[in-house]
């Protein structure tokens, strides 16, 4: 991604460029809009679970719908891949590539199914467009390695010059534990990129395609000068950051260390880490480096546009084989956990050169929970995923946010009129964790807990963290509490899944943050107003806080 | 004697009153300062001082009022600055949060310093009650009334003024909410009170909750005022019922609309699309792109066959609401908004706003920054010297200075620069436009864009280049829109019910049994209302969608009793549907029926609008000046004619470059644009075909 830095000045006037890039905003979002409302899942249509991105023709991100970041780890590889399988010449008007591959297809891990399709204009390729859904699939699997994980698709045409592969479609199918699910979602991805087409190529007709090109081109080094801009402001230095990783998949604290330099207006991130695991936790590099371009452009200037320029100031490196740059065959499907705890590292590192725009720790994990069963009237089976929010850490001048889902994920919850209606479950609870958020200044945002029932037997995995680390405060401000899994009578939390008989129940919690400053400076009021709404208790009052009432 | 139909757009800075005489056709405007302490006073007054004008030998000066149409921003207004009353807050327990939580997303993806709106039920005012229905109605666990009890008592002790009821599936099953509220008002007869099943029944609970909770919070607020200025108008000697309007266009009587604030949202800005619509039906233009800027956000709508679209939920100042909202898309940008160039070195147009003070540059009360409006006097699209028909100077110099700044780092020319600001602004307005025209399926090629608000008409023409529209409509009062707009709308209410049916012949006698339901409800209304059956209107739609799917689309249903041939004409029109949003038909998949709506519309006598005779094409008697104004298309300043708009006539037309003048506005035609007006004193301007 560090191609030569741009010193050409725009070919267009910066009026051109910044019309045209507001187009090619209008563009993603208006694909992901018809993603949403015209898919069945509801991990889709309900979480946003999706993205939507338009590429230039080497693959460099033109502009991505603000969605997920950590789908930007998935896009960017997929266009080279596709590239280095597919001859250019051969391609026609309504090829569609369909790819997951974490190794051979660009993506970070297998439900993330991309499809990706080339714009033609005038008869040739002007631009990719190109869209993902997780797939709530491919659940209840092995994560010794890849081949465990589900299907591994390298990109192939699932579409030929418009006409539907079903041979390929099939194959799929057959692989995926709901497969009417994701030929409605497959049917979504397609109406998504329809869109783009069809929207890229009047932006040509309008404009001129060489004029649209150029303006792209203007774009990225617009997002180039931007994070220069932003990274030349931190005064220059080295800074190292630690943290521990654990979860329920892997129990034992893997030590994560990360140093930072800034020099002029570059950065580069170098990061350590232990050898790749026999688990789901292992980071391609792609990941690593979506990670890395979301922290820093949030930290540097949120403004800049999520285009691939902004990567062009950033050196990002791990070694091989580790769990932060793992190779073929790693398993990678939890990988969004170790995301969680890179950003905060990166954060950490940080804080020492600019403390004013960073949080605390936040809670540095993406809960989830996983459910799966068999209909009892037909033995078709179903999948259920959720990803649950937690705190937010604490800002320099005000609290972290309670229970929201923080970095590279940022997908809804599902309305519990909408999970008891599809899905043979009953949520008891949904509720802020009083007590999780850390201590200071200004207080961590708080977990959250979820209690379900469940009204058949199924079966349950979970992903959580901070299980027996915490989320740090920043310049003296308190930890967040821990994430938890909490079991009714009669169920039996083995590692990280268990077996529900109907009836029984069992909770998640997702960590709190860490606070910012000491905590004898906060405000009064604000220590009496967290009191009353229960968000702290009495004892934390008095011995944290010194206050009375 | 009582002839006169008054409309009042109570806004931010004025009062604007339109009065319209039924027996001579005749529209009068009066304007007024608002009184935002107050506001019935500013309305009041308002409406005393036009009425003396117009009919200065009437005992009382509303006596003459024959209709009085009110649109309002007070429930908008305590929403943004947060002055809605202590709330207190009643769920199913374990759900207390879910008003803090809502979706759990972040309020901005990359801004790690961003909030989301403050909770307006704080923690210790929200109570859980045990109690759980289920999706399919069933009752798991019956209403804990002691607990019930014990949480009124506990609101009661907290001196909340509102509380909010709402319980999981309460729009399934509402026995539990009734309960509830029966309880509440037992304890607390003066308390405010709003619940789910009433305000919002429909699915997804956080939605729901978001609603009650604002209807709750507002609730009050509108209450008080509706009573502060029932008898203000009442000590003017008018008699007429006062009509409000809600955020779906219609208008309700006061009573209605001191229940449901959450429902008038949107008044003052649908009021604008209803006028709009109006004025698009007499000149004979139904398909319609509506574009109201004015100082600090520009409102679009659009209008297909004449009907805007209403949506059924949006986010209003970081707030979902569920409740009929016409489709209106408003962005942070107008005439105040200012120009800057960011850390990247790209032009950049709002969303900070010099507002009306200190105003624009050429203002001269202070800002330095530059605004949309000073790179309009800049260019000379807008008068360099004065504004709002001479009664305020303006200093061009300047605002060619704080241009000039802006220039230079950008090396460009100053007026290439102004043009910028002017092509930043019609790019993001382009935008807004698309997001409800070609986001939503329509072309806006096929439309006629109406300019109106203090800034429409002066970008309008630009705008439709960008879009490729070929024609702009200006109404005869664009700044007075609005308060037109009150005097030529029919009362309306809408009718909802969530049930999910399959859409096929065995569901014939639930979806007959559901619109009977809501026939009846509107028949109460109508009653109500007190709207003569000739004048009762009833539309029926079904939001249908193919299972699995959580996203509806509104498919009308035919005429006439429902049958099973009802229910495969829906099927086809969904089918139509679908392949027009998503450009694909799923064969053989199962479609189901979700929500069932009804939309009751009472006739009232509406002012109607006017013809004029035909004056001829000439023109020339209508031009007060010329003056130079810089067009891009010649990169230089041409020597442009002023069109005063009082002088233009029936069948007047000349081709652009022009500038057309008048107190309210400034229209812009471009070069080779030809421009007409029509009988109605629209001006309409065409691309050359």
């Amino acid at each position: 991604m560090n191609d030569a830095p741009a010193t050409h000045a725009p070919v267009l006037d910066p009026i051109t460029v910044e019309v045209i890039g507001a187009a090619l905003s209008s563009i993603v979002e208006e694909t992901g809009e018809a993603l949403i409302r015209a898919s069945y899942s509801t991990n889709i249509k309900e979480r946003r679970d999706c993205s939507t991105a338009l590429f230039d023709t080497a693959g460099n991100t033109l502009c991505q719908a603000e969605h997920i970041p950590i789908h930007l780890g998935s896009f960017i590889g997929i266009v080279p891949h596709i590239l280095k399988l597919h001859r250019v010449e051969d391609m026609r008007p309504g090829d569609v590539f369909v790819g997951n591959d974490a190794y051979e297809g660009g993506g970070t891990h297998l439900p993330d199914i991309v499809l990706a399709e080339p714009i033609f204009v005038d008869g040739r390729i002007a631009a990719w467009t190109v869209n993902l859904a997780h797939h709530s699939d491919f659940a209840d699997r092995g994560h010794a390695h890849i081949y465990q994980e589900g299907l591994r698709i390298p990109p192939v045409r699932l579409y030929r010059a418009g006409e539907l592969q079903k041979d390929v479609l099939d194959l799929i199918l057959l692989n995926c534990q709901v497969p009417r699910e994701r030929l409605s979602d497959l049917r979504a991805q397609m109406a998504a990129n329809r869109v783009g087409v069809q929207r890229f190529q009047a932006l040509c007709a309008k404009y001129g395609t060489a004029v649209v090109m150029a303006a792209g081109a203007a774009l990225l080094d617009y997002a180039e000068r931007k994070m220069r801009a932003g990274i030349a402001a931190i005064p220059d230095g080295s800074w190292t950051f630690e943290d521990v990783f654990e979860s329920t998949e892997v129990t034992q604290q893997l030590p994560l260390k990360v140093r930072v330099t800034v020099q002029g207006d570059t950065m580069s991130l170098h990061f350590d880490a232990p050898d790749q695991l026999r688990a789901g936790l292992n980071m391609t590099w792609t990941a690593l480096a979506a990670t890395a371009y979301y922290v820093v452009k949030s930290v540097v200037d949120p403004t800049i546009l999520p285009n691939a320029g902004l990567a062009r100031p950033l050196t990002v490196t791990a070694r091989e084989g580790s769990v932060l740059n793992c190779v073929h065959p790693a398993a990678v499907n939890g990988r969004v956990q170790t995301c969680q705890r890179v950003s905060d590292l990166i954060i950490g590192a940080l804080a020492q050169a600019v403390p004013d725009r960073v949080t605390a720790c936040s809670n540095s994990v993406c809960t989830v929970a996983t459910f799966i069963g068999q209909r009892p009237e037909d033995g078709a089976i179903w999948v259920y995923l959720e990803t649950m929010g937690g705190g937010g850490g604490a800002r320099a001048t005000k609290d972290g946010l309670d229970g929201v889902h923080v970095h590279v994920t940022n997908t809804s919850n599902l309305p519990v009129e909408a999970l008891e209606t599809e899905y043979p479950l009953t949520l008891l609870r949904y509720e802020l964790v009083e007590e999780s958020g850390g201590v200071g200044t200004y207080r961590g945002g708080m977990g959250l807990r979820r209690v379900y029932r469940a009204d058949q037997d199924c079966r349950v995995r979970v992903d959580v963290s901070r299980l027996s680390s915490r989320s740090w405060g920043l310049l003296g401000g308190g930890a967040g509490g821990h994430g938890a899994v909490e079991c009714g009578p009669g169920v039996v939390f083995d590692k990280d899944n268990a077996v529900l008989k109907a009836g029984q129940w069992f909770a998640v919690v997702s960590p709190g943050a860490g606070g910012y400053g000491p905590p004898e400076k906060r405000d009064r009021a604000a220590v009496a107003r967290d009191l009353a709404e229960g968000v702290i208790g009495e004892g934390t009052a008095r011995e944290v806080y010194g206050y009375t009432a | 004697m009582a002839r006169w139909r008054v409309g009042v757009d109570s806004g931010g800075t004025f009062t604007d009153v339109c009065l319209f005489d039924e027996e001579e056709g005749r529209v009068e405007v009066w304007k007024v300062s608002s009184t935002p302490d107050d506001p019935s006073r500013g309305i009041a007054q308002g409406v005393e001082e036009g009425m003396r004008r117009v009919a200065p030998d009437a005992a009382q000066p509303g006596a003459p009022v024959a209709y009085f149409g009110h649109g309002t921003t007070v429930a908008t207004n305590a929403l943004i600055q947060h002055r809605g009353v202590r709330t207190g807050l009643v769920t199913t327990d374990g759900f207390r949060d879910l008003l803090e939580i809502g979706r759990q997303k972040r309020p901005d993806l990359y801004d790690m310093q961003a909030d989301k709106p403050p909770t307006l039920v704080s923690r210790d005012l929200r109570q859980e009650v045990p109690e759980r229905v289920r999706h399919d109605g069933r009752i798991d666990l019956p209403l804990d009334e002691a607990r019930m009890r014990a949480a009124a008592k506990a609101l009661k002790e907290a001196g909340v003024k509102a509380i909010a009821v709402s319980f999981l599936y309460g729009f399934i099953r509402s026995e539990h909410e009734k309960r509830a509220v029966e309880i509440l008002r037992e304890e607390m007869p003066d308390v405010f009170i709003s619940a789910g099943h009433e305000i919002a029944p429909e699915f997804r609970e956080f939605e729901r909750l978001s609603t009650v909770v604002l209807n709750a919070y507002l609730g009050p607020v509108m209450r008080n005022y509706i009573e502060r200025l029932t008898p203000r108008l009442r000590d003017l000697g008018m008699t007429a019922t006062p009509h409000l309007t809600q955020s779906n266009g219609g208008v309700i009587g006061f009573g209605t609309a001191a229940e449901m604030p959450v429902r008038a949202v949107l008044s003052g800005p649908s009021t604008g699309v209803v006028g709009a619509q109006a004025i698009g039906a007499v000149a004979g233009f139904e398909d319609l792109i509506t574009f109201d800027m004015g100082g600090t956000s520009t409102d679009v709508a659009l209008l297909n066959g004449g009907y805007c679209k209403l949506t059924s939920e949006a986010m209003v100042h970081g707030y979902p609401i569920k409740a009929p909202m016409l489709d209106i898309h408003t962005v942070g940008a107008g005439g105040g908004s200012i120009a800057y160039i960011d850390g990247g070195g790209l032009l950049k147009v709002g969303p900070r706003s010099c507002g009306a003070d200190p105003g624009p540059v050429c203002y001269d009360r202070g800002n330095a920054e530059p605004a949309t409006t000073d790179a309009n006097v800049v260019l000379q699209t807008l008068n360099p010297e004065y504004l709002l028909g001479g009664r305020m100077k303006v200093r061009q110099d300047l605002a060619k200075h704080a241009i000039g700044r802006l220039a230079q780092q950008l090396g460009l020319g100053v007026m290439e620069t102004a043009q910028g600001i002017i092509s930043v602004v019609t790019a993001n307005m382009a935008r807004a436009i698309r997001v409800i025209s070609v986001q939503r399926g329509h072309d806006p090629r096929d439309y006629t864009l109406m300019a109106f608000g203090g800034a429409g008409p002066l970008h309008a023409a630009r705008l439709a280049r960008e879009l490729d529209m070929r024609r702009v409509l200006v109404p005869p009062y664009p700044g007075i829109l609005c308060a037109m707009g009150l005097l030529l709308t029919d009362l309306r209410a809408d009718f909802a019910a969530t049930k999910l049916l399959p859409a096929t012949a065995d569901s014939v006698g639930e979806v007959a049994a559901a619109f009977d339901g809501l026939a009846s409800r509107a028949a109460e209304w109508f009653a109500q209302e007190h709207i003569a059956a000739a004048d009762r209107h009833l539309t029926r739609t079904a939001d249908m969608r193919y299972a699995g799917q959580n996203y509806e689309l509104a498919v009308p249903l035919p005429d006439g009793p429902v049958t099973a041939a009802t229910i495969s004409a829906l099927a086809e029109g969904f089918a139509d549907a679908h392949r027009q949003r998503y450009g694909f038909v799923a064969e053989g998949e199962p479609v189901q029926l979700v929500t069932l709506r009804l939309e009751a519309t009472g006739r009232v006598r509406k002012a109607e609008l006017k013809s004029y005779p035909d004056a001829g094409p000439d023109a020339s008697g209508a031009v007060i000046g010329e003056r130079e104004v810089w067009f891009p298309e010649a990169g230089a300043f041409v020597r442009t004619p002023i069109y005063g708009r009082d002088k233009l006539a029936p069948g007047n037309a000349f081709t652009g470059p022009a500038i057309v003048e008048q107190m309210d506005t400034t229209t812009v035609v471009l070069p080779g644009m030809h421009a007409r007006v029509d009988s109605y004193l629209n001006l309409i301007l065409e691309v050359a075909a």
